[in-house]
């Protein structure tokens, strides 16, 4: 028998109750946090009812049947590497890592910070015993502990020296016309076999907010992700996408930090590109006229990082839903550069490493024209069989970068794993 | 209106694509990959755009039966450059190449604001083409042949950098003599 029930919880008691879920069913969770312009509902899923893997080989058609089938919303993440078969870009890299899962639950959990409403859908019995959880959820105190990574050197992919050399290749490539603006990323592994991988997320997530956190569990994996990026958001046919480009430290004087961001001709440059390619991206799917640029060149702050940003709109046509839409724009020209498809082809190139959940995107699906979606930045993969976490940062090159620059913002954009969670 | 849009997997096609609907009003835009060009038929078609693109106009052989199909074709970025190798134009490194960013430039006697994205440009122009607007450094921005109805923009009119895009669609038009 299915059950509803909704109740009035505010922010604090919501992360609290996130925590013991997390302690006592399986659940996956995309955690927003109030206040910023990428806010989005929270969704906690309880004991998985449904899965589908997603492989090299599964068609869009499948991913469809799966989502828009009875039983939802649906859970759960796409990795690059499905992009890289998306946009026809050959690679000749391995990972065990999967190219998407998605999942249904017993139980869905929603919470929108804003009304500091939760409503819960699912099964009798485990909605009772969440019933009687959030009703004791006010003697629950306790935080669970904190959680840093080994104080050890992760090994690099790209160190240094290697990403300066790669940033000067990609320089070479803009000069020749190949690409405008290219992510290069470098991957940190930790080995840190007894990871509590929960509660390290749980840290991060109470003193370093962002709009799109997420939980994930596949297999031995656990997708941590810390995102402040959406990717699209499609409600009741509505498109909204928020590529963000351009990176500043907030320094000694915010307004000057902001001011010296907004102003800068490279970054803004960098930003434009992105919107041009986002609005590329989503007008396959969306009605003639609609797609528009807004607010462009907004910041908000996260992380101690300004980032700017824009908003992308449009209306999603009535013959086509939010997988059409999704599908045609992965990954996230934020994440590849521009043109994407040969920005791809020189990333396979000029990376040694696999992407896997980085620059993917972790999604919850509601119907065929409801979806909400992040760019997986700022994200680790604790293997758990293996004892490894992965964290992934990167930054976008254009004509103007200098070398050793990109390396410092892309070190910035590591500061939360690479200081064990105390930036 | 029926036009052929030949996408040279760049990023930006689906940009065009909406606005040549907008401005055109009534337009059927046939999306067709670069690699079709081969078999791709041109007939039936009012006009063909050929779409910007990663690389240089030699890695994009085969554009010679476009060009004379006598068909009106309107080449932006990398299509100007494709219009130019045809006729014997040739393309180098833009020095301090510039990407994303808008700019005024001289366009029929007029300022107008027009985005930028090129690595590479037109160092010398091809035979019975002559240039009709360049930037203030004097970097060819616009191409048009002297007889045939072939027109070249090396900035991007799809751009939301371009503050009236759907000008330089109805301008084409009007060259081409379709409006």
């Amino acid at each position: 028998m299915p059950c509803v029930f909704s109740a009035s919880l505010d922010p604090a008691r919501f992360d609290a109750l996130a925590g013991i879920l997390a302690g006592r069913f399986c659940t996956d969770m995309l955690l927003s946090s109030p206040g910023y312009a990428g806010e989005s509902r929270s969704f906690i899923g309880l004991e998985p009812s449904a899965e589908l893997l997603i492989e090299k080989a599964t068609r869009p058609g499948r991913i469809k049947e799966f989502a828009f089938g009875p039983g939802g919303p649906v859970m759960g993440f796409l990795s690059y590497t499905y992009g890289l078969g998306l946009r026809s870009v050959e690679s000749g890299k391995q990972t065990r890592f999967p190219h998407g899962h998605l999942k249904k639950y017993r139980a869905i959990l929603k919470y929108d910070a804003a009304g500091e409403t939760l409503e819960f859908f699912g099964e009798e019995l485990l909605c009772s015993q969440a019933i009687q959880l959030v009703e004791s959820i006010e003697n629950f105190s306790e935080l669970p502990p904190e959680v840093r990574l080994p104080r050890s050197e992760p090994r690099v992919s790209l160190d240094r020296a290697g990403y300066e050399a790669g940033v000067a290749e990609t320089l070479e490539r803009i000069r020749d016309g190949w690409t405008y603006q290219l992510n290069l990323s470098t991957r940190f592994t930790w080995s840190c076999p007894d990871l509590d991988s929960l509660s390290l997320f749980l840290g991060l997530r109470r003193r370093f907010p962002a709009p799109f956190y997420g939980y994930v569990r596949s297999g031995p994996y656990r997708v941590l992700s810390t995102s402040p990026e959406r990717f699209l958001k499609v409600e009741d046919g509505r498109v909204l996408s928020q590529p963000i480009k351009g990176t500043a430290r907030v320094g000694q004087d915010e307004k000057e930090s902001y001011r010296k961001l907004v102003d800068s001709p490279k970054e803004g440059a960098e930003l434009s590109m992105i919107v041009d390619l986002i609005r590329n991206d989503i007008s396959a799917h969306c009605e003639y006229g609609s797609v528009r640029v807004e607010r462009h060149k907004s910041v908000f702050r996260v992380d101690d990082l300004l980032q700017m940003y824009a908003d992308v709109r449009g209306d999603l046509r009535a013959d086509r839903d939010c997988i059409d839409l999704l599908l045609d724009a992965f990954p996230g020209g934020s994440v590849t550069g521009c043109p994407k498809q040969s920005s791809m082809r020189i990333i396979e190139e000029l990376e040694p490493h696999t992407r896997d959940i980085f620059c993917g995107s972790l999604l919850v699906i509601e119907d065929e024209r409801t979806m909400d979606s992040s760019v997986a930045i700022r994200t680790a993969v604790y293997d758990q069989e293996r004892g490894l976490l992965d964290y992934w940062a990167g930054s976008g090159i254009v004509i103007a970068s200098d070398p050793h620059a990109e390396y410092l913002e892309t070190m910035a954009k590591a500061g939360k794993f690479l200081q064990g969670g105390t930036a | 209106m029926n036009i052929l849009l030949i996408d040279n997997n760049d990023s930006f096609t689906r940009n065009l694509e909406h606005l040549l609907v907008g401005a055109v009003g009534k337009a059927c835009v046939r999306i067709e990959s670069y690699a079709n060009l081969e078999n791709l038929s041109l007939e039936g078609h009012d006009f063909v755009v050929v779409s910007p693109g990663p690389g240089a106009a030699e890695d994009y052989p085969g554009y010679g039966r476009v060009f004379d199909s006598g068909l009106p074709v309107l080449g932006v970025c990398l299509g100007m450059q494709l219009l130019n190798a045809h006729f014997g134009g040739t393309t180098g490194r833009l020095p301090g190449c510039v990407h994303g960013q808008a700019e005024e430039i001289e366009f029929h006697g007029e300022r107008v604001t027009v985005a930028r994205y090129h690595s590479l440009y037109c160092t010398h122009v091809g035979r019975a083409l002559r240039v009709t607007a360049r930037n203030d450094q004097g970097v060819p921005m616009a191409l048009e042949h002297e007889s045939r109805p072939l027109l070249g923009y090396q900035f991007h009119p799809e751009s939301f950098l371009t503050l009236e895009g759907e000008r330089f669609v109805h301008h084409a038009l009007r060259f081409f003599g379709l409006a």
